[in-house]
């Protein structure tokens, strides 16, 4: 195994570990209060979707589709369809820099899934191996990604208004992501345009078997991408997958109270409530359930 | 909107200077005529000199806390460090269990797009000052978290960028906590699912319940007024019965029959729970509401009780504490009513509180709460009142109040009725779940210290009152009487305000209120004229 190798390892395995902890961070986050945001999709009511248009909502059966939501969020993720609507000059570079992106994370993990299938003794398409449509796709999602980047750069430096709101992790990913498509580039144009030389490594990947040589540009490609794998979780642009939570867990949560809420609520109530202004504190009290219980209010 | 000469940067809001971003009023989005005529001077109003020495208002040149800068240095220091303090509680599981997991994805996802800058009604309203950017506020949070929040260390904070923790930092952030009306239309046009207006409100409550730190019209006059005395608006139990007695009698004698209101009758099927400024403000609306539920033969009662006769709960903006406190009071006493439903009136944000919010607090054994709206819309359809909504001929839009359409989804239930009592009614534009803030939402409606009155008018009201008029365009002037149907008390404090200050009703005979009282105007067996037209 060379350092390479090793590094994509390391990487691969950070960016696994990060998407984990952070999913768990936010899957066992303690049930929080309702704060859903309407129109909801689908839904049991009528223009809002939402079951509080009903008269004795209680009595009724609550109508909810996963089916609603999922074409919601799939028109987030291949349209940007709120962007469109509510931000078009960012919405064409933003598109094709995410378009780009899905196009070079489906070809690695196409190349990596073919490694995978054939160390398992599975029949691959020899397509994998490389050749002009492996270019074609590489070609077209570094393309895209490429102009996207630079677009969202350009809008993002010349943009007085963008530029002042933005914060410096703002350029920072972009510039990383540039230098990892520019690496590519130099790997695609110099290297390895029929992506045999990828196939190949990713293939030695998969069967922990020994990674085969690669150029300058192809390994700072490999290295430059996998600094940007192992950071992506702990970043903003963790949202390709926290965008579930944020969505599905909060914006769309009215699921009305009901007995796991309950003992959810008990358990809270007493765990201590550590704030220190004196309405708080009132009456001496130490966990929620005391803060909750106690507190007339000062007559003026 | 133009770019104003010297916008300042997020890191600016620790550099002390006298006024940071000062509100522009050539800048303010234009009204159609004639209130384009309108100099902004006239309802501006300038703090004092010696009253800017007094309290801070170096944010933007307003003061909704009346904060004043401690006396020493080590009171500084105690502010901040308390400051610091609360930031680590705002992200504890323990200390902020209610909102951690909305609020971290919230503080660790936004890209600075800017795709919500144009759907805030602050922001665009004011001419884009950059204060009022939906993610200004937000961005100072962050950075704050990256350097003193758990976990903060200086490469977190480099990514994030700089800002001093400093006092003039805390004045100007607390202000800037009440420069939102946590409409969220900017969480709404997030493709990401950022809430902006959750991070104001998070950190109105790390102000309030680490500092003491709140308005005094909602903590001090608000929400401790209630748990002590019953009610926000000061009225003990035996002043609302007098009230109540009143208006009932004013009500029998504008109807044209006895109108009685019931109290504290257990049992009964609904609990009717009413902001109690109406019964002050505006008694017509629980007037009205006598009559429908007297004539549509619907069991119901009135709590005398404390904080059961006042459905507000102020805490929902700004403090957890206060908010649990209030809504399992309200709960308490449905539950020893033995009623079977909580039918809140005609206020926003108690929808918000009581039927949504508070909901996994009160549990699956609560009594169930629900809106006005689809309940009047039901009494409406099922023909238990005969309507004749010629008596209501005049051209009618409705306000849809933020938390009814985004907080709750209720959107299509208020319009059943108006097309059943309004024939003139029509839509404005946005409306429903994306219609602008009155700009009295979030408490704004009813703090009034300093020039925070004169904001609220001139910048927070500004693209709703925009948005009115222009759905009045094809019968602009005063020969026309309209009416601004608003059924949310919060909003109709606003709308007072709005109307009064731009001379509303002498330039178009535009005025407001409820939608109770439209449907008690169109009642054939009701005296005509429920609806008084004069200014309000």
């Amino acid at each position: 195994m060379n350092l390479v190798a090793l590094w994509c390892y390391l990487t691969l395995a950070a960016f696994a570990a990060g998407c984990v902890l952070k999913a768990l961070r936010y899957a066992a986050a303690p049930m929080h209060l309702r704060w859903e945001l309407y129109p909801l999709p689908a839904g049991s009511g009528g223009f809002g979707g939402s079951y509080f248009e009903e008269v004795d909502w209680w009595l009724r059966p609550q109508r909810r589709s996963r089916l609603a939501e999922l074409r919601v969020i799939a028109a987030e993720v291949f349209t940007l369809e709120t962007v469109r609507a509510h931000n078009r000059p960012l919405w064409l570079p933003s598109l094709a820099f995410h378009w780009g992106l899905y196009l070079l994370f489906a070809l690695g993990a196409a190349l990596l899934g073919a490694g995978v299938l054939r160390a398992a003794g599975a029949p691959v398409t020899a397509v994998l191996d490389g050749g002009v449509l492996l270019s074609a796709w590489g070609a077209a999602g570094l393309g895209l990604a490429t102009l996207g980047a630079l677009g969202l750069l350009a809008r993002r430096t010349l943009e007085p208004r963008l530029r002042r709101a933005s914060a410096p992790a703002d350029f920072v990913h972009l510039v990383l992501l540039l230098a990892v498509f520019a690496a590519s580039w130099g790997s695609w144009l110099g290297a390895d345009r029929h992506y045999a030389g990828a196939a190949a490594f990713a293939a030695a990947l998969a069967s922990f078997s020994r990674a085969p040589g690669m150029s300058a540009w192809t390994a700072a490609q490999v290295v430059l991408l996998g600094l940007f794998l192992a950071y992506l979780p702990w970043s903003h642009m963790a949202h390709f997958f926290t965008k579930y939570f944020t969505w599905h867990s909060v914006r769309w949560d009215d699921l009305p109270a009901d007995r796991r809420h309950a003992a959810s609520v008990r358990r809270t109530l007493m765990l201590p409530a550590g704030w220190s202004a004196p309405h708080v504190r009132r009456g001496g009290g130490r966990t929620w359930g005391d803060v909750v219980g106690g507190g007339e209010g000062e007559k003026r | 909107m133009s770019d104003r000469p010297h916008p300042p940067r997020v890191a600016d809001i620790g550099v002390p200077s006298e006024v940071l971003s000062p509100v522009d009023l050539q800048a303010l989005v234009p009204l159609p005529p004639p209130y384009d005529g309108i100099d902004a001077r006239t309802i501006w109003k300038e703090l004092s000199a010696e009253r800017r020495t007094e309290v801070d208002a170096s944010l933007d040149g307003v003061s909704a806390l009346s904060l004043a800068r401690p006396a020493d240095g080590d009171g500084e220091r105690r502010q901040l460090e308390a400051l610091a303090a609360g930031l680590v509680r705002l992200l504890g599981r323990d200390d902020n269990w209610a909102f951690l997991q909305p609020l971290l994805l919230s503080l660790e996802h936004c890209t600075h797009c800017q795709t919500c800058a144009d759907a805030c009604p602050l922001f665009v309203g004011s001419g884009g000052n950059e204060v009022y950017r939906p993610t200004y506020r937000s961005d100072v949070v962050r950075r704050l978290l990256a350097r003193y929040g758990p976990g903060g260390n200086p490469i977190r904070a480099a990514l994030a960028g700089r800002v001093e923790l400093n006092w003039t930092t805390l004045a100007r952030l607390a202000e800037l906590a009440y420069r939102c009306t946590l409409c969220r239309r900017c969480m709404q046009s997030c493709p990401i699912g950022v809430d902006n207006g959750l991070i104001a409100r998070e950190l109105r409550k790390l102000l309030s319940q680490e500092l003491g730190i709140a308005p005094t019209d909602l903590h001090a006059k608000g929400s401790e007024q209630q748990l002590a005395v019953g009610s926000s608006t000061g009225m003990s139990p035996a002043a609302l019965r007098d009230v109540v007695e009143f208006i009932d009698e004013e009500t029998s004698e504008r109807v044209g029959f006895k109108v009685s209101t019931p109290w504290d009758r257990e049992g009964a099927d609904v609990l009717l729970l009413h902001n109690a400024g109406e019964f002050l403000s505006w008694p017509e609306n629980p007037g009205a509401f006598a009559v429908i539920m007297q004539q549509a033969g619907i069991s119901w009662t009135l709590s005398s009780e404390l904080v059961g006769y006042d459905a507000v709960n102020y805490g929902l903006w700004y403090d957890d504490a206060q908010f649990a406190r209030v809504a399992t009071r309200q709960a308490e006493i449905a539950r020893r009513l033995k009623v079977r439903k909580v039918v809140i009136g005609e206020c926003g944000h108690a929808h918000k509180a009581l039927a949504v919010v508070a909901d996994r607090i009160l549990g699956p054994d609560a009594v169930p709460r629900e809106s006005f709206a689809p309940f009047l819309a039901a009494i409406v359809g099922s023909g238990a009142l005969r309507l004749d909504p010629a008596r209501n001929d005049f051209p009618v839009t409705l306000h849809d109040p933020c938390n009814l359409a985004r907080g709750l989804g209720i959107v299509e239930a208020p319009r059943r009725v108006l097309r059943a009592v309004a024939p003139r009614f029509r839509e404005m534009t946005p409306h429903g779940v994306d219609n602008y803030c009155c700009g009295g939402g979030s408490g704004f409606a009813i703090m009034s210290p300093n020039n925070f009155a004169a904001w609220r008018t001139l910048v927070a009201g500004r693209m709703k009152f925009r948005q009115v008029l222009e759905a009045f365009a094809d019968e602009p002037g005063p020969d026309v009487p309209k009416y601004l149907c608003a059924p949310c008390s919060n909003c109709k404090g606003q709308f007072r305000e709005l109307l009064r200050a731009y001379g509303a009703w002498e330039r178009s005979r535009l005025t407001y209120g409820g939608l109770v009282e439209l449907v008690v105007n169109a009642m054939t067996d009701v005296r005509p004229g429920y609806l008084e037209w004069e200014p309000h």
